[in-house]
């Protein structure tokens, strides 16, 4: 059994890489559509705008795949490293979950992706397009699956318990499981969200400095992103709501921690509190009277929230964790469909392109959608604990026998390298703005522009 | 029965990353000795398939873990430390490559971290596949050793073979995707990285019955005339790869020496089996229950052929000698006719703040139906009120997008606007 303290670093060397490791995914399956839908109307129509689109958000692309790639690898292992008990429990049901996940996803985007990086000139370019759309499909599959063995941890179905090892009894319901149907489409909408304040933030960028060669990819560009936005944030705010609703009904103590109440008589909504765990109480705390109530479906103001006290202590996530991590996601939530609608609205009154202060607010918001995706996570995540398996396997029963040094070791080194990692994407993905796209030779002047692009 | 076809995938992972990400480490490796000026095209040799070549070991450590959870979790915390700077080192070397790659020109930094952290992998494997062989202690299926228990003079010996061989591979490899200086070298550096490979797998061979705490059953006759065959087929590669260094066609090196190393594994895997951990855990007792090992085996097995399949088409796509790759240059954007873009003119202040005031409440309005906030009243709503919302915001984008086209704002700007 492993001891208390290699359990709590084990936590924090998982939670800091699992974090990493999503804030590319986050960027890479969005962008790996973007670059498919992009490629594809150039080879259809010929239009080299969308050719300059695709050479410019491969080159970030790339690297940013890449680090995924490495990253999710230590992902893949860490299962092993920390949580041996863990793995040997489980490893029937999530390690063939995953197992699917890498043959069927991983395979996919890692085989084409040097066809679609570097095929230019070597492959035809209806082939490229083809190779643009299975790198995205492999990402998108692989979301999928990923989403499914977590989706199973959070509400187990379709086992059965022998030796303390969980044996699939029914894999349908395993794969398709009921916290399944709410969480993925949630985290599909989710990474397409977040890359599109990515790609909408660096065209608004371009156009608040005026780079003159970037500026008909940066409308283009800022145009679809806001598009794609305007129609998801609507549906993402309805499937989030309905993802919290299940969750308050399978995971009461998740439920409990996020809204921040220790008592059951709250029909406020807590912005803020300081929670004092060893009592049991808020230290601190600043709500809006009644839009509790309202937000569960009472007009009335009447119903009031559930608290954490209702649940023993034992059995308790960390308010800390779980409540600010539930409002950095839904908080950035707000101003994204704020900022979408403001977006549908600029376009209706044709001032899109024409408004600084609008298009200085998105570059703010490049980075909205990896904070909400990763506030979403440690919800996720730390509202499950004490389990790490719900209700079945207890995170501190789960760890492998190693020694204190060893993690702390290993953990030192990550936190280090990501530090270093992370500095470094970033002053790449600077830099490569910077630079700009690929200069577009600029042609005779077309008397109708609009029949010109349409053929 | 299952479990051996599920054991039988492990080692056909095994070995196709021990090949393929073979070959990309050892060309990494073989940077580090190449001038300042081909260490770029090193790495643009390989960095059209390190990705592909790299999801092997994930499926090795995935398939381990849903087909052999036993194996698994005595195997990955056993060999901890090692392990971890592995996937540091492979990190690095992704990095490397990817910064390489992207910078357009040589880096010297990021060379060296590419093919440095090369190195570090390769050693790291090395050291698990000592650890392996020399046992890691378990009880009950997990781990039970100490820190260090992977360090042993066989596990050094086991990572300078491991390092022999993914040269091997990467020399082989490069004889096949280089012309000129570096392909003329090749004949010395191939042979003389034969030789070592050889020795080295003959002192890891008589040094195995001593590290290993099981028993080696070379007096089964199945098994003895299984693992004889096995070294006479590396035998007979090992001359063709020999022969063929230096020599067209330019291929024949790698296949011999993919071959070497396949029989290798296979040598090992018919001298241990049905023991996978010695001492003494065999794949029963490793084994996941049926209906995993069912569904692992035919998910994994029905989709390899696709995954070949394509993984041969793109090697076929980039086969022959390395070029550097030449972008065509993009074509030209028609220019913008009309007169400068000018936002409409605005509206009076009253107007605008009534405008605001609406605009506010209506986006309020808008943020209670997506959350569902009017479910109580009646459970249509929501749903009805999205639609309506992403339908009118697609609407306007359609219509908008069509507007901006046709008013050239996706048109390069006139020289005249370019300059103010």
């Amino acid at each position: 059994m492993a001891s208390p303290t290699v359990v709590e670093l084990s936590r924090w060397q998982f939670a800091i890489t699992a974090i990493f490791h999503m804030t590319f995914p986050a960027l890479t399956v969005g962008l790996s559509v973007l670059l498919a839908v992009a490629y594809t109307v150039h080879v259809r129509t010929g239009d080299p705008l969308y050719l300059q689109i695709f050479r410019f958000w491969k080159k970030i692309f790339a690297v940013g795949f890449g680090l995924g790639v490495v990253a999710g690898t230590v992902m893949t292992f860490e299962f092993g490293l920390n949580w041996g008990t863990y793995a040997h429990a489980v490893g029937p049901v999530i390690g063939v979950t995953i197992g699917m996940e890498v043959i069927t996803a991983f395979f996919l985007e890692a085989g084409f992706i040097g066809l679609m990086l570097y095929g230019d000139g070597r492959i035809r370019p209806r082939t490229m397009a083809l190779a643009s759309w299975m790198v995205a499909f492999g990402t998108l599959l692989s979301t999928t699956w990923i989403l499914s063995a977590n989706s199973w941890m959070q509400d187990p179905v379709g086992y059965r318990k022998v030796d303390g090892q969980f044996h699939a009894a029914d894999w349908t319901r395993i794969l398709l499981n009921p916290a399944f149907a709410h969480r993925f489409p949630h985290m599909l909408l989710a990474v397409l969200i977040s890359a599109a304040w990515f790609v909408g933030g660096i065209s608004a960028w371009y156009l608040v400095k005026n780079r003159v060669q970037a500026q008909p990819m940066a409308r283009r560009c800022l145009s679809l992103a806001l598009g794609v936005l305007g129609v998801l944030m609507p549906v993402q705010l309805y499937v989030g709501d309905g993802t919290a609703g299940f969750m308050g009904e399978h995971q009461l103590p998740k439920l409990e921690a996020f809204e921040g109440n220790w008592t059951s008589d709250n029909n406020g909504y807590n912005l803020l509190v300081i929670p004092d765990t060893g009592k049991g109480e808020n230290r601190f705390h600043v709500e809006i009277p009644r839009l509790g109530s309202v937000i569960a479906q009472d007009l009335g103001g009447t119903r009031t929230t559930p608290g954490l006290l209702q649940t023993p202590p034992a059995e308790r996530p960390n308010m800390w964790t779980t409540f600010y991590g539930f409002r950095a996601m839904y908080f950035t939530a707000l101003l994204m469909f704020g900022t979408a609608f403001a977006g549908v609205v600029l376009r209706v009154r044709r001032r899109l392109f024409h408004s600084p202060r609008f298009l200085k607010w998105m570059v703010w918001m490049t980075p909205a959608g990896i904070i909400a995706i990763t506030g979403g996570w440690i919800v996720a995540e730390t509202g499950r604990q004490p389990w790490v398996v719900y209700g079945q396997l207890r995170t501190a029963d789960a760890a492998s026998g190693l020694t204190a040094p060893e993690v702390a070791a290993s953990l030192a080194g990550f936190v280090l390298l990501y530090v270093t990692l992370l500095a470094i994407w970033a002053r790449y993905i600077v830099r490569t703005v910077k630079a700009g796209p690929e200069a577009l030779p600029t042609g005779p002047a077309s008397p109708d522009a609009s029949e010109a692009l349409v053929a | 029965m299952l479990e051996y076809a599920g054991y039988a995938l492990v080692l056909f992972s095994l070995g196709m990353y021990v090949v393929l990400d073979g070959y990309d480490l050892g060309v990494g490796m073989l940077s580090l000795a190449a001038r300042p000026e081909r260490r770029r095209e090193y790495g643009e040799i390989v960095a059209t398939a390190w990705d592909a070549n790299e999801s092997w070991i994930i499926l090795v450590g995935v398939v381990l873990w849903a087909g052999l959870p036993g194996v698994y979790a005595v195997v990955v915390p056993g060999a901890y430390l090692p392990l971890i700077v592995m996937l540091f080192s492979v990190i690095l070397r992704g990095l490397g490559l990817e910064m390489q790659s992207a910078a357009g020109g040589y880096r010297r930094g990021w060379a060296l971290l590419f093919g440095g952290a090369s190195l570090a992998t390769t050693v790291c494997q090395g050291l698990v596949l000592g650890a392996v062989l020399t046992g890691p202690h378990q009880r009950n299926g997990t781990f039970h050793g100490a820190a260090l228990d992977w360090f042993s003079p066989y596990s050094v010996l086991c990572a300078l073979g491991l390092v022999a061989v993914y040269l091997l591979a990467g020399a082989a490899w490069l004889q096949d995707k280089t012309e000129g200086r570096a392909r003329t070298g090749v004949r010395r550096t191939g042979r003389s990285l034969l030789l070592v490979t050889a020795v080295m797998a003959v002192v890891l061979g008589l040094g195995l019955p001593s590290a290993d705490p099981q028993q080696l059953h070379l007096g089964q006759p199945v098994r003895a005339v299984l693992f004889w065959l096995a070294v006479a087929a590396a035998v007979a590669a090992g001359a063709v790869a020999w022969s063929g260094f230096g020599r067209r066609p330019d291929w024949r090196p790698f296949a011999a020496v993919a071959t070497m190393t396949g029989c290798g594994l296979a040598g090992l895997a018919v001298l241990t089996l049905p023991v996978v951990v010695p001492p003494g855990l065999s794949v029963h007792q490793a084994a996941a229950p049926h209906s995993s090992q069912l569904f692992l085996v035919l998910g994994v097995g029905l989709c390899m052929p696709f995954v070949l399949a394509y993984n041969i088409y793109a090697w076929r796509s980039f086969r022959g000698k390395y070029a550097d790759p030449v972008e065509s240059p993009l074509p030209p954007l028609p220019t913008r006719a009309q007169s400068p873009m000018a936002a409409p003119s605005s509206t009076g202040p009253l107007r605008t703040v009534a405008r605001r005031v609406l605009l506010v409440m209506l986006g309020i309005v808008a943020t209670a139906l997506s959350q569902d906030v009017f479910g109580g009243v009646s459970p249509v709503i929501g749903p009805i009120g999205v639609t309506v919302l992403g339908c009118a915001a697609l609407a306007a984008w359609i219509t908008g997008d069509r507007r901006d086209r046709r008013a050239g704002y996706f048109d390069a700007d006139t020289e005249a606007e370019t300059v103010s």
